[in-house]
């Protein structure tokens, strides 16, 4: 048989004990899934959706009660990006636990990361356009954040919320970014990522001599478990999507000074945790910033495991880097559930 | 397909959205999705006119019930005090100007029975809280620099801070009357707070105050509404309690308890608006100290007096306000040409007109019930002309109980 177009991405075989869910967790799979359900669903929402500071709520309301669907589609948006912070963040997990990042997947590792900030940023300002009073602290709390950055705060500010305090300049930027500024580049980005994993040779594995068996499969068997994978994440999704709705409140009005949700959004919490305890340029901007930073330089700087430890969970080789990722994973949970239940 | 399956089957439950487009707002609704059974609130108020968000708020676009009425002002009744103004304000609603009498909400709020300033004076002088008996604080603070009475300011009855112990029994026990006050439990006492304590018919209705179908705005405001306050009994300044009322009266004239009042027929048999204006119920925009200033309508008012019959006006303007009370009543067809009898302050008593031959009728606001009186001149009647208190006339007058 001819290979498809789909089929064509794919290696013609990869090493059967990588293919494995238990090895790959099929967390890269399902992010482009989700990134490919936020494309749909996202441009479905910009046909109704009005990045004003009146009309925001009222099109949002529109599209979750009024337009066929709308709901639905929404509901779907709201989770996929959701379940894409999880699923790239457990990607990442992965890539660290197994090594993956080792020459010569060093940049790609620095590509996915990047991925996973845009992730970030991109539901940070999707969450910004409901423009209601559950987000207003959120978007308050986290653009004041930029003026605490030293030397050009008041810069930052002013470039990303375009006035003195947010509004519908503040509004207009963050639809453009979330519709345009960063998906462009995630798009571009996730795109070199997938030739990249091809180009560094696929799936991180061991060298032909230190594999238990020389088995593979076919990419007619790779196809047929990632539709599996996507077919299972897509029932679970469209089950959350119809189980819960995505949060809405009643929109921000003019004068309204009373903060409905002190909240930031739950993949910030661990933040707005820190900020309670300290200063807001350290905490809010530099400890984030830090960590990114300092994931970003584990290839660098981190003595790797020998090519013969791949193609398995944690190897002796990566532990630091292990550890390290470990326990800044588990602080930004221990924070979010410190921030959840204080 | 079984997902799209689903997510139809899922679609197919939500109600099919019944949009409504007020002329007033240009807007659209959709909170008769939900509501289709809450009937008109008035003639006067057309749902297809007013819709329901300018006076409820509320998100007038969101199927989710919370979301929806999160943002309702005033929970049920957005009429109550706290948020009349956003409610039912307005130059062409009812915070306009004097002149054209649309200034219901500033009066209202500077009312007796909203400010509650004679009771709460006259309790606080009893119990040595104030040096004088004249009013000095109400329900709210409200200022009025111009108000004729001379009374310009009341501060806000704060009973935490008067350390006068019976005081703050009186603002414990006693503080259940005014019109932003929760109305104690029992279907006697059974109203909303704000405009539609008087103006949304509960009493007697037998139906709860959340029941959606208690949706009405009247200007024929029966006796009974006006009993969800008064005629329910006493408060006592001796244990400064409500004693309320356990009789179960079977008639009108019966129904007022207090033992020594005395009642002509008219005082019995007409509900308490035919007589009583629009501004001894709701004021007059001045600050008042208590009711004795603000309630002014005498039995010769109708009547007259010996040496002279009561005071009328003739119709000539269409833009008479009393075409526009009755409009908003219809109980009686006022045209051009009648007369009607107005009271010594110029204030239309709409439902009262002028008979050739020399009587009057009156149609009942709330019975729509015709009745014929004549005027005091030329009858039987002795009484000094210049003596003309109720007790007076219940001398001769009053009906025996």
């Amino acid at each position: 048989m001819r290979p498809s177009f789909f089929h064509h991405l794919h290696p013609p075989t990869i090493p059967a004990a990588q293919a494995q869910w238990r090895y790959t967790l099929g967390a890269g799979g399902i992010a482009v899934m989700l990134v490919l359900v936020l494309l749909v669903t996202g441009a479905l929402e910009m046909f109704f959706y009005i990045p004003t500071p009146d009309q925001a709520g009222p099109s949002i309301q529109t599209i979750a009660f009024l337009v066929p669907f709308g709901g639905l589609v929404r509901n779907l948006h709201y989770w996929a990006a959701q379940a894409l912070i999880v699923v790239a963040a457990v990607h990442l997990l992965r890539v660290v636990f197994t090594a993956a990042y080792v020459p010569p997947r060093r940049f790609n590792y620095l590509l996915g990361l990047a991925l996973l900030v845009l992730s970030l940023l991109l539901d940070f300002t999707g969450y910004a356009l409901r423009w209601d009073e559950g987000v207003r602290w959120a978007l308050v709390a986290g653009t004041n954040l930029l003026k605490t950055v030293p030397w050009m705060g008041g810069g930052l500010y002013a470039l990303a919320v375009g006035g003195p305090e947010p509004g519908g300049a503040t509004l207009i930027r963050f639809y453009a970014w979330h519709v345009f500024g960063l998906v462009l580049p995630l798009v571009i980005l996730s795109a070199w990522h997938l030739f990249r994993v091809r180009r560094d040779g696929g799936i991180a594995v061991p060298p032909p001599t230190a594999r238990a068996t020389a088995e593979r499969i076919s990419r007619n068997e790779l196809v047929r478990r990632e539709a599996l994978a996507a077919l299972i994440a897509g029932v679970a999704l469209l089950a959350l999507a119809l189980w819960r709705a995505a949060p809405l409140a009643p929109p921000i009005t003019i004068g309204s000074v009373g903060i409905a949700e002190a909240r930031a959004p739950w993949f910030l919490l661990w933040v707005q945790q820190l900020l309670r305890w300290g200063d807001p340029f350290w905490a809010g901007v530099f400890v984030p910033l830090a960590l990114t930073v300092g994931l970003a330089l584990i290839p660098y700087l981190l003595p790797g495991p020998p090519r013969s430890q791949l193609g398995r969970w944690f190897p002796p080789g990566g532990r630091l880097a292990q550890i390290i990722t470990g326990a800044i994973a588990l602080l930004m949970i221990g924070l979010t559930v410190l921030a959840l239940y204080p | 397909m079984s997902a799209l399956l689903v997510a139809a089957w899922n679609e197919s439950r939500k109600p099919r959205p019944v949009v409504l487009v007020p002329t007033l707002s240009g807007r659209p609704e959709y909170c008769l999705t939900c509501h289709a059974d809450v009937p008109q609130i008035s003639a006067a108020h057309p749902t297809g006119t007013f819709g329901c968000v300018s006076c409820h708020g509320g998100q007038p676009l969101a199927l989710d019930a919370d979301l929806a009425h999160s943002t309702m002002r005033g929970g049920r009744n957005p009429s109550d005090f706290s948020v009349v103004e956003a409610s039912c304000g307005g130059a062409n609603c009812h915070s306009g100007s004097a002149a054209e009498g649309r200034d219901h909400i500033q009066r209202a709020l500077t009312s007796v029975q909203t400010t509650y300033a004679g009771a709460i004076a006259t309790v606080r002088y009893a119990f040595g809280a104030q040096s004088g008996p004249g009013a000095q604080q109400g329900i709210y603070a409200i200022e009025d620099p111009h108000s004729a009475t001379g009374l310009t300011a009341l501060t806000a009855f704060d009973p935490a801070h008067d350390a006068n112990p019976s005081v703050q029994t009186f603002a414990a026990n006693c503080l259940n009357c005014h019109l932003s006050a929760q109305p104690l439990p029992g279907a006697q006492y059974a109203r909303f707070t704000g405009c539609a304590a008087c103006h949304a018919p509960t009493a007697g209705t037998g139906v709860q105050l959340n029941a959606p179908t208690l949706h009405q705005l009247t200007t024929a405001i029966s006796y009974a509404q006006c009993n969800t306050c008064h005629n329910r009994g006493n408060y006592s300044m001796r244990d400064l309690q409500f004693h309320p009322r356990t009789d179960a009266p079977a008639d009108r004239l019966r129904d007022y308890y207090q033992p020594i009042a005395q009642f002509t027929r008219c005082e019995y048999t007409l509900d308490c608006v035919d007589c009583h204006t629009r501004t001894e119920a709701m004021g007059d925009g001045d600050i008042h100290g208590n009711k004795k200033e603000i309630q002014y309508i005498r039995c010769k008012t109708c009547h007259g007096t010996p040496t002279e019959l009561p005071l009328t006006k003739a119709l000539t303007d269409p833009n008479d306000i009393a075409f526009r009370l009755a409009l908003l009543n219809p109980v009686v067809d006022l045209k051009i040409g009648d007369t009607i009898l107005v009271t010594e302050k110029g204030e239309p008593l709409w439902n009262i007109r002028a008979l050739p031959g020399g009587a009057y009728e009156l149609f009942g606001k709330a019975s729509g019930q015709r009745f014929t009186f004549r005027p005091v001149m030329g009858s039987r009647c002795t009484q000094n002309p210049e003596d003309q208190s109720s007790a007076s006339c219940h001398q001769c007058h009053s009906v025996q109980r």
